[in-house]
């Protein structure tokens, strides 16, 4: 962050003045509603009163001591992990495609944009096209049964961990693409050539030059995918059919009967999950430099 | 690079990567296409393909709330909903945009928060507004928490932007202009202003979409009213007509004339620079 | 800063252990034309650099020198044409197949590596063990005197060190052909100055072939054993520094190396060895035809050094009528230091002598001084090509 030299002229508070709004909204949006769900944690629920203030772990241990719990958790990591490794390879050969293989820099924005544009539209409604392609009578099992592939409609194409798995890739790939194609636009070509000078093949290029000039743009995809998967309730419950769950659909289910005090531990556990992973991710490389620079 | 043995040529990872890239664009689009196309479908009120006597009865019943609910009102509460998040993300983003240029006490611990409010699972923030309003005594609407709830999504991805805009803006422009006898005042709005203005519009589509688009932190926070992708996302339940399709083409239109406005100025303030 | 030439001659010394290559180094461009689109970046190019020679390629930015550099050292393929190194046709091999090492602009550090990394990259590339490649570069970074900074990263180091690194990272590669991408360009003046000595040094006791990019007169003059003048995408002259700057064939070479005036006129009388041509605005000049085709009648144009003119004032009515003789107006004197350059104005044209600075200050001219400017024949050589004027030359008037 570059001081201007006349910034000297005025004074400090003009920047307190500016960054005054950005900070209001952060504390009565963010911070104070965080806040109380922390403390309405420890509360106590009390059927037709709701919620009593109190300073018990009961919510915590009636989470953690409910095997649901854990399945819930495990069942979220397991997505996460597989998303994570999908969006990755997938974000990163795509945005390796547009950065080193495109020649025209116009025709690699353009393609990057092809990328991009479905981000800006709804996200349920790109998560219920999934349907009349992959059910049933979609278009996936009409176009086997036609040829003769199959004799019986595929069933766990919809409603299934994989249909899932197919929305979360759907959804958050660009999250990926985006940070790194960010990076690798970055990289000096020279480098590369430099490489390519020191004897390197061409995929001795990719892991010991751009994989590595890489990394903060996968942290920061990575942080997105990880952080996106993590609070997902939405996808998981459509694209399953309620068949799978996640933790936020364990949230889901407190609200439904109004046990916010357990709905709110089980949110401040997953949000200290989520802020351990995003601490790792920052540990791992400076993503503050990436995005300020 | 050129490992290739030929004049010229592409090496053989060009044609395997943009087969890759063709597939990844099919699988991007082609479903959002095939609602698009089943959006159309005739009496038959068949949810897949073929499209059978196409026909537009089924934005019809888009408006017939009889059938599929409130999706009128919610659009009148989407729209002006986004474009309020539109404006106020604009102007706070770049205002402290200006403000992280400095060196200032605090500034470290604004922007991790601001990357926190990014990485808050949606549904967490949610109940957590909602809370905070219901101790204070309020009610929850879209015009108070639902526009707080967007703000806290929207204002991070505003100020990636505006960080990316502004540490390309060269301070010794406005030394230049300082130098020139401009204010203060008069250098951000003839020098500071125009050159920032694409981001700006880039801030303005991000702020728009992402309200316009927006559920789990809709979730609790919106009131007793949906919006849009509340209503949406209770007609997946209830609704088994392709119905639920036009309206998915309604939306993704009205966000795709809102994407093209946006890149198509994008586009054209840079052509007349360059 | 340490003195390379140390450096070098160890470097040689140790090189007899390396798997070191004898092959030669020569180079031969064939025929070489390079398109980007429907555009020519370089045509019809035919070069042959001996080997062991120091080679510079000098040119205005644009005019394809880096192009020629880059299809050399495999990173850019020819439209169509040959490139030989040694006996071996190289289009299509990798750098390391060639025998190449680049030195780029920017040096190309990798950001993520230590200086020792770096310098190890190409062992590591040929998967030599970790212990022996760590041995071996920094034996290599001792050679370059940066050993003390081994475990630095490159954005720690000053541009001179970098340089250094960069060429450490080249030379452990053991090339025949050291190509240089303006290695100097991102140097302060006194840095500069000193690397062009200790390349030149190092040239010399590597006794490899040294190709060297540059758009600095000074730079190609001080360094090659043969200089390439480069116009848009061709090539104009290719001679040692001597032959180049003294008798630049064509009026683009001899402005380009700015030592020289241009001047045109038409063919009178030419015989025995002597051609005799009359400027438009009336003024007579002989030279010697040397290769030139004199026909009496034709356009011809000669060089005249700047350094060998002599300036004597005149009263402003009076023109001159003798042989190697012009009048003009004096525009600007800037003074150098051991001479001062004098800018006439012949009525539209631009004339520069070069005073030398007793001289000037025994007889001083001011600006708008009416003067006649003189030469000996020996002086003057004819141009193989007509010049057709300075226009979309931008260093029609550099001060070189």
């Amino acid at each position: 962050m570059a001081s201007t030299s006349n910034s000297s002229k005025s004074p400090l508070l003009m920047t307190y003045l500016q960054v005054t709004p950005l900070t209001v909204v952060l504390v009565f949006f963010f911070l104070i509603p965080v806040a109380l769900v922390v403390a309405v944690s420890f509360f106590r629920y009390q059927m037709l009163v709701g919620l009593v203030p109190d300073f018990t772990f009961k919510n915590y241990y009636d989470l953690l001591s409910n095997p649901t719990t854990w399945t819930l958790y495990l069942s979220t990591l397991k997505f996460t992990l597989i998303v994570l490794a999908i969006t990755f390879v997938l974000g990163f050969w795509i945005a390796y495609f547009l950065v080193f293989h495109v020649r025209n820099l116009l025709v690699a924005i353009g393609l990057f944009l092809v990328c991009t544009v479905p981000f800006w539209t709804s996200n349920i409604i790109r998560m219920i096209s999934w349907r009349p392609v992959l059910g049933k009578e979609g278009l996936i099992n009409s176009a086997l049964l036609k040829i003769g592939a199959i004799d019986q409609p595929i069933e766990w194409l919809l409603y299934s961990d994989f249909s899932v798995v197919v929305a979360y890739v759907h959804l958050f790939t660009l999250f990926m693409i985006v940070p790194i194609f960010n990076s690798m636009a970055r990289i000096d070509k020279s480098l590369l050539e430099a490489a390519v000078d020191a004897g390197a093949t061409r995929w001795g290029v990719v892991w010991n030059v751009v994989l590595p000039l890489s990394k903060t743009g996968i942290a920061l995809g990575a942080l997105f995918v990880v952080t996106l998967v993590m609070g997902d309730f939405f996808v998981v419950t459509v694209m399953s059919g309620g068949l799978s769950g996640s933790v936020t659909s364990g949230i889901f289910n407190d609200l439904q009967f109004l046990n916010y005090p357990r709905a709110a531990a089980n949110a401040v556990i997953l949000l200290i999950i989520v802020l351990l992973i995003a601490a790792a991710i920052f540990r791992l490389v400076d993503v503050r430099k990436e995005l300020v620079r | 690079m050129s490992a290739s043995p030929s004049y010229g040529s592409r090496p053989w990872t060009f044609y395997v990567l943009a087969t890759l890239f063709a597939l990844f664009v099919i699988f991007l689009y082609g479903p959002m296409i095939g609602v698009l196309i089943l959006s159309f479908q005739g009496p038959s009120a068949s949810l897949v393909f073929p499209l059978r006597e196409p026909s537009v009865m089924w934005f019809d019943e888009l408006f017939n709330p009889r059938r599929t609910g409130d999706v009128v009102g919610a659009f009148y509460r989407s729209l002006p909903l986004a474009a309020f998040v539109m404006v106020l993300t604009v102007l706070i983003s770049v205002t402290a945009g200006f403000a992280f240029r400095r060196r200032f006490k605090g500034a470290t611990a604004i922007f991790y928060t601001a990357i926190a409010s990014l990485i808050v699972p949606g549904l967490v923030l949610s109940i957590g507004i909602l809370v905070t309003f219901r101790y204070l005594g309020l009610t929850a609407n879209w015009y108070t928490s639902g526009l707080g709830a967007h703000l806290s999504w929207a204002l991070p991805f505003g100020l990636l932007i505006m960080f990316a805009v502004l540490g390309r803006l060269n301070p010794s422009y406005e030394e230049a202009a300082y130098d020139l006898g401009a204010t203060k005042w008069k250098t951000v709005k003839e020098v500071v202003v125009p050159i920032v203005f694409p981001g700006m519009i880039a801030v303005a589509l991000f702020g728009f979409t992402l309200s316009y688009d927006e559920f789990p932190r809709s979730w609790l926070t919106i009131g007793s009213k949906n919006s849009l992708p509340l209503e949406i996302w209770t007609m997946t339940t209830n609704v088994t007509s392709p119905a639920l399709y036009a309206l998915g083409t309604v939306t993704t239109v009205v966000s795709f004339i809102v994407i093209a406005i946006a890149l198509s100025s994008i586009f054209l303030i840079q052509r007349k620079r360059s | 800063m340490t003195n390379m030439n140390k450096t070098a001659s160890s470097m040689t010394a140790n090189s007899a252990t390396a798997p070191n290559r004898h092959e030669s180094g020569e180079i031969r461009l064939v025929d070489i034309a390079k398109k980007f689109g429907n555009t020519y970046a370089v045509q019809n190019i035919n070069l042959t650099i001996p080997h062991g020679s120091y080679c510079c390629l000098l040119g205005p930015s644009g005019c394809g020198k880096t192009t020629i550099l880059r299809m050399i050292a495999g990173h850019e393929t020819p439209s169509s044409g040959e490139i030989y190194i040694g006996d071996q046709m190289v289009v299509g091999k990798t750098p390391v197949e060639r025998g190449t090492a680049m030195m780029f602009q920017s040096y190309a550090l990798f950001p993520h590596l230590t200086i020792l990394d770096n310098v190890a990259f190409y062992l590591k590339m040929r998967s030599v063990g970790k212990d022996e490649r760590r041995q071996k570069a920094e034996e290599m970074l001792r050679r370059v005197q940066l050993h003390h900074l081994r475990d630095r990263m490159p954005a720690q180091l000053s541009g001179g060190q970098q340089q250094r690194v960069a060429l450490a990272r080249s030379l452990i590669t053991n090339p025949r052909v050291l190509l240089l991408d303006e290695p100097l360009s991102a140097l302060d003046e006194f840095l500069r100055l000193k690397m062009r000595g200790e390349l030149k040094s190092l040239q010399n006791e590597l006794g490899i072939t040294f190709v060297h990019v540059t758009h600095t007169q000074p730079e190609a003059i001080a360094l090659a054993d043969m200089v390439v003048v480069m116009d848009t995408g061709r090539i104009d002259q290719a001679d040692s520094a001597k032959v180049i700057f003294n008798s630049p064939k064509t009026p683009y070479v001899a402005r380009f190396m700015g030592g020289q005036n241009v001047l045109t006129g038409n063919v009178e009388k030419a015989s025995s060895g002597t051609v005799r041509i009359v400027t438009a605005g009336g003024a007579t000049f002989e030279a010697a035809s040397g290769e030139a085709k004199a026909t009496p009648g034709q356009p011809l144009s000669i060089a005249v050094r700047r350094d060998r003119i002599k300036l004597r004032r005149r009263s402003a009515d009076q023109k001159s009528a003798a042989v190697n003789e012009i009048s003009g107006v004096v525009e600007s004197t800037e003074y150098q230091g051991s001479y001062v350059k004098v800018t006439l104005d012949l009525g539209g044209d631009v004339f520069v002598a070069n005073v030398s600075d007793a001289d000037y200050f025994a007889e001083p001219v001011d600006r708008g001084d009416a003067v006649t400017a003189s030469w000996l024949k020996a002086d003057v050589h004819t141009l193989s090509k007509v010049d057709t004027g300075a226009a979309g030359d931008p260093y029609a008037n550099s001060s070189h």
